[in-house]
């Protein structure tokens, strides 16, 4: 194990710093670099999704009221999920079940491996990825993109409930990855979130 | 009969002192007592199927006699060996003195072809012929000079096909069956030095000679490498392999000292049911002679700091697009290579971090691999380069304790890399006012274990995994005049993602600031502030 260099700093009187020293000899030029100046800093960042992802929305995908995102990192790869304004969230009591034993598999058994993602499978943009049941309804959440399926987000088997609270982030469903050429063909039928947010009066990104 | 009965004792490395101390006068008196001490029908058969002097003399083990700067003059010869027919045959074969003319074509010895004779191609497929080793010497100087490389030592590297050694093999087996009763070869096991050897005896003086450096017992980094070959080398192995894979590898040399160990792989008597091919095949063409001088790697080390939060660490180019305004590899190598003098470089760091990452505090170790350097710069170049790197207008990088290493460090970059805890320092805001109790809480976890799965922005290039972290200490400092950012200082183990610790990768992380507080937590810069390395 390293050395730990934690000093004894020699002004213990310093409000609301820390106690330790930061391990150069000038400790003062590097807090002068590190304390940020508050009037500089925004009232609500922009969240990391919203920096680093690009969002797009699918409306009635495939059947009225199953609003899905698709949220697109810079790499390519693509988080699907839940939109705002799906109808199971309209039901009473929201989401309550998630199972991920659709079609002929369970997608939350897969397993893949390696930088090439072997045995990672490929599905059109309809498969189905788990279905979500409410007290009253049972929805299919489907793939929304070409591609491998790379996760799912199997956390939804024990707490559902995550997608009630925050369907955009910890709710997510799964991770796709599409290959160019596919991403291309369905981004044409995807829209923006300010479309969206128009089309289901809702509000989309934090 | 070995060399035992000469006056001078020539065991071992003859010091610069004793060759000097074996005048001329007493070289030739010693050649010639060698070779009056063969059989002089076997002398003559190995001169008339074309076997020049030298392969004669190292057939039968004479080995100190390649120091020797004098060589036999076909004067000599005749007087030695009696015989008045095929004087200038005999004498071509022997070489000759410097200020001796050789007016005819030469003929190439069957055995060394031409290795011993110092006549070979160039690189450029004309034929040379060189008086003695220190003509060969003097090719070498002259390439090294012209490259503007500055020594203080060589290692010589000598190759061979190795037909020769057949050849070796064969010769010995014939003089075996036809004068094996007389003197010396009735014994198992051939005493005959190899070509290899031979050369490297006699030319490493020459050269030290020549260079003014001594070829020292330690491995220089500098090397001079002679390679013979029968087909003209292609352009490639003929250039200074700056630009090859390993750039003059370490090659295992059979010794450094000038003192040959007996070629292990000749055994006189390995082919004795074969028929002996004696005399060998008629050679007219001499090997073309590679000769390559270059120096192996160097390694300048230190630690470096990253100010910008758009550089990256290597250089990084997508679809003919730089990212980022310049990298710590440019900005290092680009002042480090002109002070080596060398070919290029390679750039290795203990770790990475993002563009928008900036590395401060002590900084983080690397090492700048430069290839075939001309010259290896003194403490004071040294000193001098990373002043000119601090000194750079843009302020983008800085380097501390720039110097020569002297191990090339590998072992340390990786386990810098995969076990050294870092530290750092991240702007943090969450999506509520930060409480005395928050502050409790982050600031009393020690050691706490974190699951990662692989961040989406890397997952495209990384294995999906599930991976265990500790983040070792949190502090929280509180940003003046916010009530939601505060200055998140944390200690964590090797591999750790902070920014998925923070805002938690949709989930992917657990546990993350974000679900220790129950709130969303954005991170806006990170900062490394240590990597904690000793030796850097």
């Amino acid at each position: 194990m390293a050395d730990h260099t934690v000093q004894e700093s020699n002004d213990p009187e310093k409000q609301g710093k820390p106690e330790f020293l930061l391990p150069v000899e000038d400790e003062g030029e590097l807090r002068k670099l590190l304390v940020p100046d508050p009037e500089n800093l925004p009232a609500t960042p922009s969240s990391a999704v919203e920096t680093n992802f690009v969002s797009y929305f699918a409306p009635d995908f495939t059947k009225p009221g199953h609003d899905q995102y698709v949220y697109r990192h810079a790499n390519g790869l693509c988080v699907v999920g839940l939109a705002p304004g799906h109808l199971a969230f309209k039901d009473e009591g929201g989401i309550t079940a998630v199972d991920f034993n659709v079609g002929k598999s369970d997608r939350s058994g897969m397993k893949v491996t390696g930088k090439r993602k072997k045995n990672a499978q490929h599905f059109e943009s309809n498969t189905a990825i788990c279905k979500v049941n409410t007290k009253a309804d049972s929805y299919i959440v489907r793939c929304c993109v070409k591609g491998s399926l790379l996760e799912v987000n199997d956390r939804l088997i024990k707490q559902p409930g995550l997608l009630n609270s925050s369907a955009d982030r910890e709710g997510y469903v799964a991770i796709m990855m599409p290959r160019p050429a596919d991403w291309l063909k369905v981004k044409a039928s995807l829209m923006s979130g300010e479309e969206y947010a128009k089309l289901r009066e809702v509000r989309v990104l934090n | 009969m070995s060399g035992e009965t000469e006056a001078v004792s020539l065991s071992g490395t003859p010091t610069t002192a004793e060759l000097a101390a074996v005048s001329n006068e007493e070289e030739t008196r010693i050649l010639s007592d060698a070779i009056r001490s063969l059989p002089p029908q076997a002398v003559k058969d190995l001169l008339n199927s074309e076997v020049c002097i030298a392969c004669i003399l190292r057939l039968f083990g004479f080995r100190e006699h390649f120091h020797f700067r004098s060589s036999i003059s076909s004067s000599m010869l005749h007087s030695v060996l009696g015989e008045s027919e095929h004087l200038e045959h005999y004498g071509i074969l022997a070489g000759s003195k410097s200020g001796e003319e050789l007016e005819v074509q030469q003929i190439v010895c069957r055995m060394c072809l031409g290795i011993l004779q110092y006549l070979y191609r160039n690189d450029k497929g004309i034929l040379v012929q060189k008086l003695s080793a220190d003509g060969l010497a003097a090719s070498i100087d002259e390439m090294i000079k012209q490259d503007g490389h500055e020594i203080d030592g060589f290692s010589l590297e000598l190759s061979v096909p190795p037909v020769l050694l057949e050849h070796d093999n064969a010769v010995w087996s014939y003089m075996k069956k036809r004068y094996g009763q007389e003197v010396g070869i009735a014994e198992e096991t051939s005493k005959c030095v190899s070509v290899k050897d031979a050369l490297k005896l006699a030319i490493t003086y020459p050269i030290e000679n020549m260079l003014d450096v001594k070829s020292s017992s330690i491995p220089s980094s500098f090397r001079i490498r002679l390679t013979y070959s029968q087909t003209k080398p292609s352009s490639s192995m003929a250039k200074s392999p700056g630009e090859t894979n390993g750039s003059c590898k370490r090659r295992k040399t059979a010794d450094v000292n000038g003192v040959p160990v007996r070629s292990s792989n000749f055994s006189g008597d390995q082919k004795s049911s074969e028929p002996c091919n004696f005399p060998l095949e008629k050679v007219n063409e001499p090997y073309y002679l590679a000769l390559v001088c270059c120096r192996t790697p160097i390694y300048i080390g230190g630690r470096y700091l990253k100010f910008s939060r758009n550089v990256s660490q290597t250089r990084w180019i997508i679809d003919d697009e730089r990212k980022g305004e310049s990298s710590v590899e440019e900005i290092i190598g680009s002042s480090i290579l002109p002070a080596c003098q060398g070919d290029s470089y390679k750039f290795h760091a203990a770790g990475r971090e993002d563009i928008d990452v900036r590395m401060l505090g002590s900084g983080r170790p690397f090492m700048v691999e430069v290839q075939n350097a001309r010259r290896v710069p003194s403490e004071a170049i040294i000193k001098e380069t990373e002043t000119k790197i601090n000194s750079l207008e843009e302020k983008l990088v800085a380097v501390k304790n720039l110097k020569l290493e002297v191990n090339n460090g590998w072992g340390l970059m990786h386990e810098g890399e995969s076990e050294k805890q870092k530290q750092y320092c991240s702007l943090v805001w969450i999506s509520r006012t930060l409480e005395d109790e928050d502050v409790q809480t982050i600031t009393a976890s020690k050691d706490m274990k974190v699951l990662q799965r692989t961040p989406i922005r890397v997952l495209h290039r990384r294995s999906p995994l599930e991976r265990e972290k500790i983040i070792h200490w949190m502090k929280v400092e509180r940003v003046a005049g916010s009530s939601q950012y505060f200055l998140l200082h944390l200690c964590t183990q090797a591999g750790t993602y902070i920014k998925e610790f923070v805002h938690g990768d949709f989930g992917r992380t657990n546990p993350s600031i974000g679900s220790i507080l129950g709130c969303r937590a954005e991170i806006l810069q990170l900062d490394v502030t240590d990597v904690k390395m000793d030796g850097f």
